[in-house]
Parts: C-alpha cells; structure tokens; sequence
C-alpha cells in the first residue's frame, strides 16, 4: 500500500479488527507513519494528505537525534 | 481517607460521584473517540470521564478518556470531596507531600498474571484498542502510561527508580518510539546505558492508580521515589508487584504491563505528536523500544488521554502536580513564598504570590524559580504578587498586574535561558528569553509609585459572604 505521508509503495497491515473485515491498520516501514482504513481521507489516502504534514527521505535523514547517542565509556572523548 | 487502589476502583469512585459518562452508542475509532475527549475538555471544569465499551470493529474494547479531565475528577482522585475549590485541592496537596516518603508495599500475584503474550506472540495491536487522538499525528500513541526505569549504575537504588509519563509511539506490535526530553530523568537513564553499552530495561504500566498517574507527571528530584510520593499524597503505601521480565517495581493493580528494553544506541524517526504545548511537534530522530512481554488483566480497560490547545486532560494532570513542588523548592530558600500557580502549560507561565522582605525581593523570588529544576525548562513568565492576591483567581492576578506594574522597572528580562524544546516560541530550539514580572508594590527602600493607601475589603465582608451562601443556596 501507499502511505500516505510519504509515499513509498512497501507500507503493511499490521492489524486487522477483531470483528473481520471492519478495517485494517497499516504500517509504513520507511516513516513509521501508521493509519486505519476507515479514518478519513485526510489520514489515509496519499492524495488528501495535508501538506503541512507530508514526509521526504531527507525529513528521515536529517533528523536530528533526542537525545544524542553519547560516547562509550571506553571511548576516547 | 480511603485510597483508590486501581483504575477500576478509580472508575467507581467517579461512577459514584456522577463523574462518569458510559457511552454505550456505537463509536468509530477516528474520529469519535478523541473528538468526544475533545469535546469534554471543552465542557467546563466540572467534565465527567468518559467510558466507551462499544467500538466498531473491536469485541471486548473498554476505553476510557478524561478520567482525570476536571477540578472534581481530580478531587476524586486525591480522595477529596468532589467540590473541593481548587486552591484547597492544591493546599491538601502540599500538606500531604510534607508526608514524604511513604514506603510502598509489595504483594505477589498481580491480577496482570492473567493473560501473558511472550516473545514473538507479542502484539500490541491485539491488546490495546489503539487510536489516533491528533489528525496529524504521525500514528496511534501511548499518552497516559506510566515508564518505569532504573539507574544502570545503580540497579538496587529504588530511589533513583523512576515513574514517568513520556509519549510512545506504537511503531509495530513490539515496537515503541520512545520521546525522552533531555531534563527528564529517564533521558539520563538512558545516557548512562548507552555509555556503558547497554540496552535499558523498562516497565510501562497502562492504566492505574490515579495518584500514581498524577505523581507520574510531577517534576520531583532525581533520587526521589515517585512510589513514595505517591504513598504521601495517597496517605497509604502504594502495592506494588515486581514486573515479571525485568523485576522492576509496577503498580500491583495495573491494567497492562509491557516490558522490554530501551535499545541502546538506537535512534529513528519519530512524530509529530501533538503536545501538550497545543502544537505539534516530531521530525526527530528518537529513541526505541521493544517490547518483549505483555501480561495483562482479563479484560483490560485502556486509560487514554487526549491532549490538544489548553486546556485539555493533561492540564489538571499536570497543573496541582507542577505547583507543589516548585512551591516546595522556593520555600526552602524563601519562607516569604505564600503560594505558586504554576498550572499554564506544565508551569511555562508561573504566578508566585510572596511577603516582600526587602525592595527587589520578589524579583529575586521570580528569578528564583526560574533556577528551579523544573524552572530550567519552564518558567518562562514568571508574575510575581504580593500575599494578598490569590494568583489562583486570574482576576486578581489581572488587577495586580494593571495597577502594580510600572513596565520602564519592573520587568526583569533575560536572554538565552533553557527552554523545553517543545516550547514552540524557543529560537534555537532549547532556548528562549524570560521574564520575572514583579507585580508587587514595592517595600523600602524601594519607594516608587503611591501603592501605600490600597482600597481593601470591608472588615464585614467575610460575615456578609457566609450570609449571602446560604441565601443563595436555598433557592
């Protein structure tokens, strides 16, 4: 499936509804972002995602880290 | 006093008070359930929790929203009648963190041995009725549980256990994002694994005893003992079980109980979350967890909050929680400090009503709090009044600051102090201006302004007020 957030094409189902076929949880491995198929368009579907929200590989890469990794204590500083 | 135990007896308590609304409707996951949280943060501060047993397309989902979302829910809490006005709630508050430490007890057989999921039959998804409270959040979020973690450097040192609320992310059935702010205690937990290599047990306890939830989120020091706090301000032990996997101490009556490990060294995208700032905030690269058991009570009740623009949930969670001990903090040097209202977005803005001593005291009193541990990252206002302004009642804290504040000399403005990160106004991020607004008349040698003949209230109003409370009571 499309995440919608981001676009790659590899997102899965990682959950569906204990009473069957009601919806199903999808997962994008690339950004993390998780959605419902019965949640609206704006939250589900690539095309009515807001922009304001929208993720790119470089938002991924140039995250920065919080907290940063520290040194190892064997680690010259 | 008698003290809650769990959630569930939380739940009758506010069930008994008329605090609780059961919406027994069938509900969509999104938008219903955070749009109905919403909707009763919007109500009043009188809101009832809200508890849903019917959602489409789960069997067995109980959730509950709100559950400490009001002046009375909070009262219920702390084991106070329901209508206690606030600033008596915040008065009873100190009063019992005097009581510090009260040792927990333990107890074996936690009701969360009832149901196990172990290793690769970890999943998430198939125990907790998860949902997104936020339209740009950048999935399904942990907001109300309470983390425990310990000191690698000093595994047996309960005291330097710690309890805090802190986001999670559910990223995969045993997956969580982790968002450890870096004053937050379990951020230096972390640091310390993480030199030594190490990935760092935890314990996160969904749905408990209330005051383990509001102690959860109060700025207290390093080495003390959320449990104990909570068994002060609870005025009995709290019962605790050790977690199966990693025999950290947990809420005996917890609801679910995941345990795992905080990755070491592991970073990865995380966000946005909409904070209890009221503005999203993400596009960080943030810690891990794995989560390698769930034991979880028969028919496990989800507590949940929904957080958004003030005030919200979080806000009566948090705001008693964060005035006692920045109260605490400032008594120790200043005896003068009458009160704190520091309950505006986690203590950001901070209202200290004092006896001035000397000209320039109650600056000294405001810049004071903002050196405070949890002034580092908050405090950013800081309005500072004499003891005959209840900086609980706005208006008077408005009248104080119209007719006590001369702008040319009595703000007191500082450049380049630590900020949340969160704060969306910081600029770096981290870093922000503040400002001690001193509101008090000024003392000698002080002598500015004609602040020496103030209006007050008849001596008869105090016996006309009690009058005109039964009159109106009768109608």
């Amino acid at each position: 499936m499309i995440c919608p957030r981001c676009g790659d094409e590899g997102a899965a189902t990682v959950a569906v509804s204990p009473v069957p076929g009601v919806w199903e949880v999808v997962l994008c491995s690339i950004c993390h972002y998780t959605w419902r198929t019965t949640e609206p368009p704006r939250q589900s579907v690539r095309e009515s995602f807001p922009e304001e929200f929208r993720i790119t590989p470089e938002d991924i890469r140039d995250a920065v880290e919080l907290p940063p990794v520290p040194p190892l204590r064997d680690e010259p500083r | 006093m008698t003290a809650i135990e769990d959630l569930r007896g939380f739940l009758d308590a506010l069930d008994r008070e008329g605090q609780l609304v059961r919406v027994g409707e069938p509900v969509d996951c999104e938008p219903d359930l955070a749009a109905a949280a919403n909707a009763a943060a919007r109500l009043g501060d009188k809101a009832p929790a809200l508890y849903f047993t019917l959602v489409n397309g789960f069997t067995n989902a109980r959730i509950v929203l709100n559950a400490h979302g009001s002046w009375p829910n909070h009262a219920i809490a702390m084991g106070m009648d329901r209508d206690t006005p606030v600033r008596e709630q915040i008065q009873e508050f100190t009063r019992r963190w005097d009581d510090h430490p009260v040792a927990p007890v333990h107890r074996g057989d936690p009701p969360f041995l009832e149901n196990v999921q172990e290793g690769p039959d970890v999943d998430l998804f198939r125990v907790l009725p998860l949902f997104r409270v936020n339209e740009g959040d950048g999935g399904f979020f942990l907001d109300k549980a309470s983390v425990i973690s310990r000191d690698p450097d000093h595994w047996d040192d309960t005291g330097r256990q710690n309890v805090g609320i802190y986001r999670l992310q559910v990223k995969g059935p045993n997956k969580l994002g982790l968002q450890p702010g870096t004053i937050h205690d379990i951020a230096h937990h972390l640091r310390i694994g993480e030199e030594r290599g190490e990935d760092v047990p935890v314990a996160i306890a969904v749905g408990n005893d209330p005051v383990v939830s509001i102690v959860a989120s109060a700025p207290i020091a390093y080495d003390q003992s959320e449990y104990e706090m909570a068994g002060a301000l609870r005025g009995s032990p709290v019962t605790l079980a050790k977690g199966p996997l990693t025999g950290l101490d947990v809420p005996w009556g917890t609801e679910v109980l995941l345990e795992g490990v905080i990755e070491g060294r592991v970073r990865e995208f995380e966000g946005p979350f909409g904070e209890f700032t009221g503005h999203y905030s993400g596009g960080r690269a943030m810690a891990v967890i794995r989560i390698d058991r769930i034991s979880y009570r028969d028919d496990p009740v989800f507590e949940h909050l929904h957080l958004g623009r003030a005030w919200t949930e979080i806000d009566y969670l948090m705001g008693p929680a964060t005035c006692v001990p920045l109260y605490q903090q400032l008594k120790e040097d200043f005896p003068e400090v009458v009160a704190v209202n520091a309950m505006y977005t986690h203590g950001l803005v901070a209202i200290v009503s004092v006896r001035p001593r000397q000209g320039g005291f109650a600056r000294a009193v405001g810049l004071r709090a903002m050196t405070s541990r949890h002034g580092l990252g908050y405090c950013k206002v800081v309005i500072v009044v004499d003891e005959d302004v209840d900086p609980f009642d706005l208006p008077q804290v408005m009248w104080a600051l119209s007719t006590k504040v001369n702008p040319d000399e009595d703000m007191v403005h500082l450049s380049n102090m630590s900020i949340l990160p969160l704060d969306p106004s910081s600029s770096p991020v981290g870093v922000s201006g503040k400002v001690v607004i001193d509101a008090t008349a000024p003392v000698a040698p002080d002598v500015r302004g004609r602040h020496a003949h103030p209006v007050r209230d008849h001596p008869d109003t105090d016996r006309w007020l009690r009058w005109l409370r039964e009159r109106t009571k009768e109608r």
